[in-house]
């Protein structure tokens, strides 16, 4: 039998400092220390606050990690960390971190990208083969759709926002509403006693003209305009109908695209990854349109969706396994890194 | 003997020893560093590569830019936690004061930026005022003034004793009332949230 790698992925772009660790594609550990708490008063992640909390919470997640997966680091065959995109200074500190296990321990380093792994988590959760899919790629700091040709080696950016990422515009609605932070946590809960056909919203970028020049990329900034002015110059608003709209208007775009792009490229399989793919309402009616459409539809545990060390360590054991090369010493972060940089050599 | 890796990137200096007892068996070190993560990677798999067994960790834990100062004692705690030995953390200006031969009374300032300094007071080889963040004009004082901050500001009695020093480093960790457990940022974080959320 071959020798399933096991790795041991670290994750601090954001505000989570997350530890995860897989044999193969089994999953072990995935421990998760948030700062959420600490920065939902500012309405936003404060960059320092959260490298701060990284640096504390670094440890007692490695080792409560170790200790869930019962394994010894001696034990690693190699280690994964998010390179980027994210925060810069967050990410330094998984990135030395990171670099401090792969010298210490003398096992090679996988500086990883962080959308990519968002992506290969579900191969956790999914024991599929490895074969192209459309992913859907949508959390607080990104929407964006890939074709995914192999997830070691080949992505493609279809489309992209050209304004707010899909989470950003459930924060900044959640917080006009007085509904707190996050906000898509928050707008889910309020929109299920909701009416979602209540309002009409308009769906950003898919006007016949835009099906022809940017079919793939999406904006939030007038949905986000319409909603404000709706709550504006309606006093007594119903806040579930309005949470619901809103919803209902992000959910439908996003998932038109998705299936649009899986129709276009003749690929009939979809990931649905990144911490807005936690949202049930996405969920649910993704998987009505994907049964539709007969698509293939692939979306991880909601867990596995937002920020989570497993992902890193995932997509580190798929390199791995596909003999690809690990980072060299002196591996720096990136703050920008392009999705289609899958690892950092 | 005892083997001690030491690592400071408090300053512009990202600077990695391996010091046996109180002898300095390799050092080496960068300059000009803004995130100094590449580097002290580098530095640390060439100290390795001269000495592989180590018995204990120091790091100098600033003050110093925040980035920075992470950077190093995030790699000293989880290297440490790997290869199973202690770490022990130091104010990174005492590493400084320590190489201030021809004075006992005097002042070390460090690059704080934003036009600010890091500066504590020793006196008879013992730090008894500070680390404090400052503009370098409040340094109104007749006591010679050391160390990378100084010279910036042009407060500086010498271009010497700019940086920490790792033999020092590792022997102020030997005592333990000397030693610091956590990061001194000396300043609050600015409470400015990112509109960039993870770009994920
Ligand atoms: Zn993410």
């Amino acid at each position: 039998m071959k020798h399933e790698p096991l790795v041991l992925g670290i994750e601090t772009s954001c505000d989570e400092t997350a530890i995860g660790i897989v044999r193969g594609r089994t999953l072990l550990a995935n421990v998760i220390a948030s700062s959420v708490e600490e920065h939902a008063r500012f309405g936003g992640v404060v960059p320092e606050i959260a490298s701060r909390a990284h640096l504390e919470a670094i440890l007692p997640t490695l080792l409560q990690a170790l200790s869930d997966a019962n394994i010894s680091m001696k034990d690693l065959d190699a280690v994964s960390v998010t390179a980027g995109p994210g925060l810069v200074g967050a990410l330094l500190v998984g990135v030395s971190s990171a670099s401090a296990l792969a010298l210490a321990l003398d096992k090679p380093l996988y500086g990883v990208n962080h959308l990519a792994a968002h992506v290969s988590v579900d191969l956790l959760t999914h024991n599929k083969e490895l074969k192209p899919t459309i992913a859907l790629l949508v959390s607080g700091g990104h929407s964006s759709l890939l074709q995914v040709n192999d997830i070691t080696s080949s992505i493609v950016k279809l489309g992209e926002t050209m304004d707010d990422a899909a989470g950003e515009a459930f924060d900044k609605i959640a917080r006009v509403m007085g509904l707190g932070f996050p906000g898509g946590p928050a707008i889910d809960r309020q929109a299920v006693d909701g009416n979602p056909a209540a309002i009409d919203f308009p769906r950003g970028l898919t006007q016949s003209s835009d099906w022809l020049t940017r079919p793939f990329d999406f904006s939030f900034s007038g949905l986000k305009t319409a909603v404000a002015r709706y709550l504006e110059s309606t006093p007594d608003y119903a806040k579930s109908d309005v949470a619901a709209s809103f919803q209902e208007a992000i959910v439908d775009v996003l998932l038109l695209k998705a299936v649009r792009a899986c129709k276009e490229s003749g690929i009939d399989s979809l990931v649905i990854a990144g911490g807005v793919g936690a949202n049930s309402r996405l969920r649910a009616l993704a998987a009505q349109r994907c049964a539709r459409a007969e698509i293939e539809l692939a979306i991880p545990s909601p867990a596995l969706c937002t920020d989570n060390g497993a992902m890193v360590a995932a997509l580190g054991s798929l390199l791995l396994s596909a003999g690809a090369r690990p980072s060299q010493v002196g591996l720096e972060a990136d703050s920008s890194l392009p999705v289609e940089v899958l690892s950092l050599s | 003997m005892t083997i001690s890796l030491a690592i400071d990137t408090s300053t512009s200096r990202t600077s990695v020893a391996i010091v046996d007892d109180g002898a300095l068996l390799w050092h080496g070190y960068r300059d000009g560093a803004t995130a100094h993560g590449g580097a002290l990677s580098i530095l640390v798999s060439q100290a390795l590569a001269v000495q592989l067994t180590i018995d204990r960790v120091v790091v100098g834990m600033g003050p110093g830019p925040f980035t920075g100062l992470r950077v190093g004692i995030a790699f000293a705690i989880t290297f440490g936690q790997a290869r199973e030995v202690p770490v022990f953390g130091v104010c990174s200006l005492d590493a400084i004061a320590a190489t201030v031969t021809e004075q006992t009374d005097f002042i070390i300032a460090t690059d704080a930026r934003r036009k600010e300094i890091y500066w504590a007071r020793y006196s008879n080889g013992l730090r008894v005022d500070g680390p404090h963040v400052d503009v370098p004009s409040l340094l109104d004082d007749e006591r010679p003034i050391y160390g990378e901050g100084a010279i910036k500001y042009g407060l500086a009695s010498s271009d010497e004793n700019q940086f920490p020093d790792l033999v020092a480093l590792v022997e102020i960790s030997m005592d333990s009332a000397r030693r610091v457990n956590e990061a001194m940022y000396l300043r609050r974080p600015d409470a400015q949230p990112t509109s960039e959320r993870s770009p994920a």
